[in-house]
């Protein structure tokens, strides 16, 4: 579904992703992991161009997003995509957050992109927020709302960008749970994150990165169980035994 | 008392006198009005000359990041917020309003020179009020499939135009008080109105005080209505 083959991306003259290839099926749930600066971020970003890769392809359901002749809007549209920051539109209401690009984009009658909405919201148990403006929601509850309005486009796959790491402790299970269930319903999903129990529990694949390249591509038991580079061993004492 | 009241009186009402100060406000408050209409044209205009994404010779290596829109608008920033408004408005009456143009009215001649001033600090404020902007909010919109112009329309604007809009009515009150210069060209705004009042009655400071009292008033009234209107645009906070 998602083939990477020799990307790179250098910032200026620092090279940030060196020689990534990957496929990624559909179905997968695959949890990103790795020290910060490792370029996990940046290589998710890559996956719907919010970054221009340097140089490699990129073929999402078959379309080569770093040809200059592919719509890239219309890719995005079949990849949703969750920030650290959320990012909801604090001017609009949390249902008009979820339909802005449905109806806009022209792929849902404005009736039936709120009845989407709604459903959705259901989903993400908070059908009661539909009117209230962003600002007024926990962290938590922007992050559901977030994921969500991503959900709206159905998207084929969807992208976490580090979901629960701007959250208060209490609220990381609320957002988790609902990327448990969207795992559970089969959607295929990429996911840069610092839970180590999420990534171990519900990832089918557990990549780890250091320094702009994947040093693992293993089975999450596997990987936690027997970490085969030194880094990735290093990084896992770190991070296990905080 | 009395007497000054009287005084007054002769100052401003006998001979209809502030019949002038009515006509200078009638320029002032018309030069501001079309000054500010130009102002925000070419603002909106060069604001958007800077932030569009317009690379033509982007397969030229060394010109990738060349956008000569870019170039244009900075130049012409520089050149108005650099010089004076007076000079300005000097070289627009006497260097290009001359000739055929010679007859112009200074009104039209005013308003022309103050937009153009104007522009260039409409296209900063603007510029700074969507680059102030969390980019996040454009990658979100982006990454849902919408276009850039789809993105810039319905999620980065209007809220730009939150941040905006109280710089953008500080601007108009400067550029209300900038255009007591025009008596340099030989308009007859609100403060020439005084001195015209002054040659005829030898006072030389009811006149003045008259005029900032006037000047004061109207900017009172556009701050308040701003502070309205700043209120109605804080629902969503």
């Amino acid at each position: 579904m998602i083939k990477i083959k020799n990307m790179y991306k250098n910032f200026g003259t620092l090279e940030v992703l060196k020689n990534i290839s990957l496929n990624i099926e559909k179905g997968e749930i695959v949890a990103i992991i790795g020290p910060s600066g490792s370029g996990k971020s940046t290589f998710l970003r890559c996956v719907n161009r919010l970054e221009d890769p340097t140089s490699g392809s990129i073929h999402i359901l078959g379309e080569n997003l770093v040809d200059e002749k592919t719509d890239i809007n219309i890719v995005r549209e079949h990849v949703g995509m969750v920030f650290q920051l959320f990012n909801l539109f604090p001017h609009k209401t949390v249902m008009e957050n979820i339909t802005l690009a449905p109806v806009m984009l022209k792929k849902m009658s404005k009736e039936s992109a709120y009845e989407n909405g709604m459903r959705l919201l259901k989903k993400v148990g908070l059908e009661d927020k539909k009117d209230v403006y962003p600002n007024k929601l926990s962290g938590g509850q922007k992050q559901r709302i977030a994921i969500a309005r991503a959900l709206a486009m159905n998207p084929d796959v969807m992208l976490f960008d580090e979901p629960t790491s701007s959250l208060d402790p209490e609220m990381i299970k609320e957002v988790l749970d609902v990327m448990i269930d969207l795992a559970r319903e089969g959607m295929t999903m990429i996911i840069v994150t610092h839970e180590m129990g999420f990534a171990r529990n519900v990832a089918t694949r557990v990549i780890f990165m250091d320094d702009g390249t994947i040093l693992e591509d293993e089975k999450p038991k596997e990987f936690f169980e027997n970490p085969k580079s030194a880094r990735a061993k290093e990084f896992l004492y770190k991070v296990l035994n905080k | 008392m009395l007497e000054y009241l009287e005084l007054l009186k002769v100052i401003f009402i006998d001979q209809n006198r502030y019949m002038y100060m009515l006509q200078g406000l009638v320029f002032s408050v018309s030069t501001t009005v079309f000054a500010t209409i130009i102002g925000l044209i070419l603002g909106v205009l060069f604001s958007l000359m800077q932030i569009v994404h317009f690379y033509p010779l982007k397969h030229k290596t060394g010109f990738e990041k060349f956008n000569p829109l870019e170039r244009i608008a900075v130049a012409y920033i520089n050149l108005i917020r650099g010089t004076p408004a007076v000079v300005q408005l000097m070289i627009l009456a006497n260097l290009i309003f001359v000739g055929y143009l010679r007859d112009t009215p200074i009104v039209v001649v005013a308003s022309i020179a103050f937009g153009i001033n104007s522009g260039a600090y409409v296209a900063e404020i603007i510029r700074a009020g969507i680059q102030s902007l969390d980019k996040g909010q454009l990658e979100a919109a982006r990454a849902l499939g919408m276009p850039y112009s789809l993105a810039m329309k319905d999620v980065v604007i209007p809220q730009a135009i939150k941040n905006i809009l109280p710089t953008l009515v500080s601007e108009f009150i400067v550029l209300l008080k900038e255009t007591s210069i025009v008596g340099f060209i030989g308009g007859i705004d609100l403060l020439r109105s005084a001195n015209i009042i002054t040659s005829q009655t030898y006072r030389g400071i009811e006149p003045l005080i008259a005029v900032a009292l006037i000047y004061l008033i109207l900017t009172s009234v556009f701050a308040m209505l701003m502070k309205k209107i700043e209120k109605g645009l804080k629902k969503s906070d």
